[in-house]
This record gives C-alpha cells, sequence and structure tokens, in this order.
C-alpha cells in the first residue's frame, strides 16, 4: 500500500488516531469520534426512533470507547469494536422496551410526532391519490411488522437493509455467526414480504 | 429448484448474499420462470419502498450529542483525577504504552533500564521531561519531611528514520513484523515492508507472517504483499496450505483468489481436499468452478 506523505489511506490515518489519542491526546480522540458519530447516532435514531434514547446510546457508547480505548488491542477493527458496543446498547434498550411492551412506531421530534413510514408518505408525490393511499396503508404495515420483529432481527434489518452491511460485518458486531445473521435477515424478508408483497 | 424456494430467496438475492451456488440455481430458474421474475420485481419494489422509509436524524442532535458529550468528557476528567503531582504521576503511567511500542519497534532498547530513587521536592512535580524518556512508577512511599518518594523506571528513546532500502531500516521492520506483541504494529510494518516486497529477506517475512502470525488481519496484509508473486513455486505451496488451514474464511477466500488465478495442475489436489473440509460458500464454490474448468472431478477417489 503506497504511502504518500500528507495523504494517508484511511486505515492508516485511523490507527494513528487511536494511537494518539490511547496516548491521552484529547483532540485525537475527538477526531476519532467525529469520524464515527454521525453513523453511530443514525442506526440508534432507525432503530429506537426516540431523539432521546438516541442521544442517550451516543453518549454511553463514546464514554465506553473513552473508557477502554486503553486496552483496545486491534483483536478486530475499531469499527467493529465500536459497533459491537453501539449495538448490545440499542439491543439492550429495545429489549427494555419489549419487556414494558412500549415499544412504538413514533418518533418525538421536538412537538411534532412523525414515524417512519410517514417519512415514506411525505416523499411520496402527494397529488396522486392513489399512491397517497398506498402509502397509509404501507406505512400501518411497516409500523406493525417492524414493532413485531425482535430486537436481535430488527437490528440484523437495520444493518442490512438501511446501514448497508454485509451479513459477515454483521456478524462481527452482534458476535455471531455470518450464518446466523442470514438466517435471521431470512426470517426478517419473510415477515416483510408476507405483510407488504401486495403493496409494494 | 422449484417456485417456493426461488421466492423465498429473493430478497437474500438482491441483497447480494447468497452463496455463488445458491446463486446461480436461482438465476437460471428465474430465467425459465415468468412467475418467479414477477415476483423478483415485486420483492424489488418492496425494497425500493422500504429504502425511503430510512431517517436522518436531526442536524441539531448531532450538534447537541456532540456537544455533551464534550461537557461529559471533561466533568468525568475533573472528578477522577486528582490534582497536582498525582495526577501528573498518573500521566506518566499512561504514558508509557505507545512510547514502548516505538522502542520495540526500534529494537534497541532492550537494555537501559534504570531503578532510580529520587526524593521528591515538597513542591508540584512538574511536567514530564521533553525528552524522549519513557517513565515508569515503580514504587512510591511517603517520605519523613511530609514528601514522596518515588522509583522510577526509565528507557529512552532513539528515533531512527530513512528510506525503507537502507539496511537498518529494513532490519528493524523485518524484527518489528516478527517480534512485536502488537498485532497494530506488526500490520503496519508489513505494510511498509510490502512496498519491497521484491527483496528476498522481505519476501520470506511475509511467508512467515502468513502462516505464522496469530492475527488474522495481519495475515491478510501479508497474503497481499504476495501478489505478485503468486505463479512462484514455493508462493503457491504457502498458499495452498493457508487455504486449507488458515481459520479465516476472509485469508481462505483471498488465498483461493490468488492460486487459482494461475491454474496447474498441482492444484488439483489441494482444491479436491478442501472440498472435503471446507465451509465457506464462497471458497467452496471458487474451488468447484476452478476444478470444472481444468476438467478435474470435484471429489476424490
Amino acid at each position: 500500500m503506497a504511502t504518500a506523505a500528507g495523504k494517508l489511506p484511511r486505515m492508516e490515518q485511523e490507527a494513528n488516531l487511536i494511537r494518539s489519542a490511547q496516548r491521552g491526546d484529547e483532540k485525537a480522540f475527538e477526531q476519532l469520534v467525529q469520524t464515527y458519530d454521525a453513523g453511530v447516532l443514525r442506526l440508534a435514531y432507525n432503530l429506537l426512533r426516540s431523539e432521546e434514547d438516541a442521544r442517550d446510546v451516543y453518549q454511553e457508547a463514546f464514554l465506553r470507547v473513552h473508557r477502554n480505548l486503553a486496552s483496545f488491542r486491534y483483536d478486530c477493527s475499531f469499527h467493529t469494536w465500536l459497533y459491537r458496543i453501539v449495538t448490545n446498547l440499542c439491543l439492550d434498550q429495545l429489549r427494555r422496551r419489549q419487556v414494558r411492551r412500549e415499544e412504538s412506531a413514533v418518533i418525538q421530534a421536538g412537538q411534532e410526532t412523525r414515524d417512519r413510514a410517514a417519512e415514506m408518505a411525505e416523499d411520496n408525490p402527494a397529488s396522486d391519490p392513489e399512491r397517497r393511499l398506498l402509502s397509509l396503508e404501507l406505512r400501518n404495515r411497516v409500523r406493525e411488522i417492524l414493532g413485531s420483529l425482535t430486537p436481535r432481527e430488527r437490528m440484523v434489518f437495520e444493518l442490512r437493509h438501511y446501514e448497508g452491511w454485509r451479513l459477515r460485518a454483521i456478524g462481527e458486531a452482534l458476535g455471531t455467526t455470518e450464518e446466523a445473521a442470514k438466517n435471521c435477515l431470512f426470517r426478517v424478508t419473510q415477515k416483510m414480504r408476507a405483510a407488504l408483497e401486495d403493496l409494494a | 429448484m422449484n417456485c417456493e424456494t426461488a421466492q423465498s430467496q429473493l430478497s437474500l438475492l438482491l441483497y447480494g448474499e447468497l452463496g455463488f451456488d445458491d446463486e446461480e440455481r436461482i438465476e437460471q430458474h428465474l430465467e425459465g420462470c415468468p412467475d418467479c421474475r414477477a415476483a423478483k420485481e415485486r420483492v424489488k419494489a418492496l425494497h425500493t419502498a422500504l429504502d425511503g422509509a430510512r431517517l436522518e436524524p436531526p442536524p441539531a442532535l448531532l450538534a447537541d450529542s456532540r456537544r455533551e458529550f464534550s461537557a461529559r468528557l471533561q466533568s468525568s476528567h475533573s472528578r477522577r483525577r486528582p490534582t497536582g503531582w498525582l495526577s501528573r504521576a498518573g500521566d506518566w503511567l499512561q504514558a508509557p504504552a505507545p512510547w514502548w511500542r516505538l522502542a520495540t519497534a526500534a529494537g534497541l532498547l532492550a537494555a537501559g533500564f534504570l531503578g532510580a530513587r529520587l526524593t521528591m521536592p515538597p513542591t508540584p512535580a512538574p511536567a514530564p521531561p521533553a525528552d524522549p524518556v519513557a517513565s515508569r512508577v515503580r514504587f512510591l512511599e511517603p517520605s519523613r519531611d511530609g514528601g514522596v518518594r518515588i522509583v522510577l523506571e526509565e528507557t529512552r528513546q532513539r528515533v531512527l528514520s530513512g528510506p525503507l532500502e537502507e539496511e537498518p531500516i529494513l532490519r528493524l521492520l523485518l524484527g518489528a513484523a516478527r517480534e512485536t506483541s502488537d498485532p497494530g504494529l506488526r500490520a503496519d510494518s508489513i505494510d511498509l515492508l510490502k512496498q519491497k516486497s521484491e527483496a528476498a529477506p522481505v519476501r520470506r517475512a511475509l511467508l512467515h507472517t502468513l502462516e505464522h502470525d496469530p492475527n488474522p488481519a495481519v495475515r491478510l496484509k501479508a497474503l497481499e504483499g504476495l501478489k505478485p508473486y503468486a505463479h512462484e513455486s514455493d508462493i503457491r505451496q504457502a498458499l495452498s496450505r493457508t487455504l486449507l488451514e488458515d481459520e479465516s474464511a476472509s485469508i481462505r477466500s483471498a488465498a483461493i483468489d490468488l492460486l487459482i488465478e494461475s491454474r496447474g495442475v498441482e492444484l488439483i489436489g489441494t482444491l479436491q481436499e478442501l472440498l472435503r473440509r471446507e465451509e465457506n460458500d464462497y471458497v467452496r464454490s471458487r474451488s468447484q468452478k476452478a476444478l470444472r474448468e481444468m476438467n478435474a472431478s470435484v471429489g476424490t477417489f
């Protein structure tokens, strides 16, 4: 791998940042956080559909990274290590909700309430009544199906469909095999199709 | 393959998550089945509909989270860290790790530990010295005058710089690639050494790393460095062993890709043996395909 001075490959830049942060360089740590934090927040927000919960996951995840960075030894990539923390936090939160049976598709966004499928409706041309009706129907079905997934299924689906991760990487982050992640995704897609295929 | 099986796999097909063989079977089925082709279009439309459901967090959420995190970090620092000399002594304790790595990479500092007894002045200790000395507090005790006595271990650093082809630099990199305990450092060394893979000692180091390094990421880097030589006999033998024995599927995948680029009859036995033990879909399908293309049997007799 060529390493032109001043333009280091991304992995190398990251390794340098990690080493500096391990030495206690707070600027490097901040830079490391800002490399990943938008993605972490987006995942948490989409999974938990609550600004407050997404913010909590963000805080706790990066505090844990900060606390444990000195012992990070490259047994896996930093990305995998970070997302192990993030996915665990999100799964815990989803499980807590499941126990409390408070699962809801509503996003608290300031004073407004919106949901994932409402966004879909907004994306569609409002002038087309047929499509609008379809979107409303789709919204209800999507809400229903997402609510019925187990936290693990939900996580695998989010990471594969919305974040575009390969199943191998999902398996690594969730501490399972690629095959198990594949089985999980297969179950989700079957559920999705059963609920939504006639509307698509 | 029947329609039910084909249709149940359509989502995984669109995600590109099926193995080579499964994908082939479905594609073949789709070619002759208009119903399943229509089903595939419906699933595609469903995926597209779901694509639009992705949410972007409000920009203020990211900015607020960053601000809050920064504040929490600062407050946790001020809570955790004692003030005065003890905090700086703590910093010293944190500091040696990367210095040690550098020292190890240089391979020049095996000696140099120095146990020294220092009497600290009653005023706060000064900041760590600017010259490159790694210090480690080994022992401390209060002294009778109300101060403290600290025993330090110190190791001096030396910095070497120069072109990769320079003998001492190359020798140190070869040593670091093989002997350091930090996989990150080994990976960095291999990355640099790859640029000089025309040199025989570098090639040997890459081979050794490929077959013996405990970290798969480092082994993968070594394998990448060997790519230009994948047609040479000793490299092919090492790649064959890797293909059969490496525990990482990513590395086996990369090894088979390299091996079948230039096929030879000597590969047939390896690939047949591989099919007896390989569980990874990709590696299996590559192996089967290569055997078929070489008109060899996919089984052993």
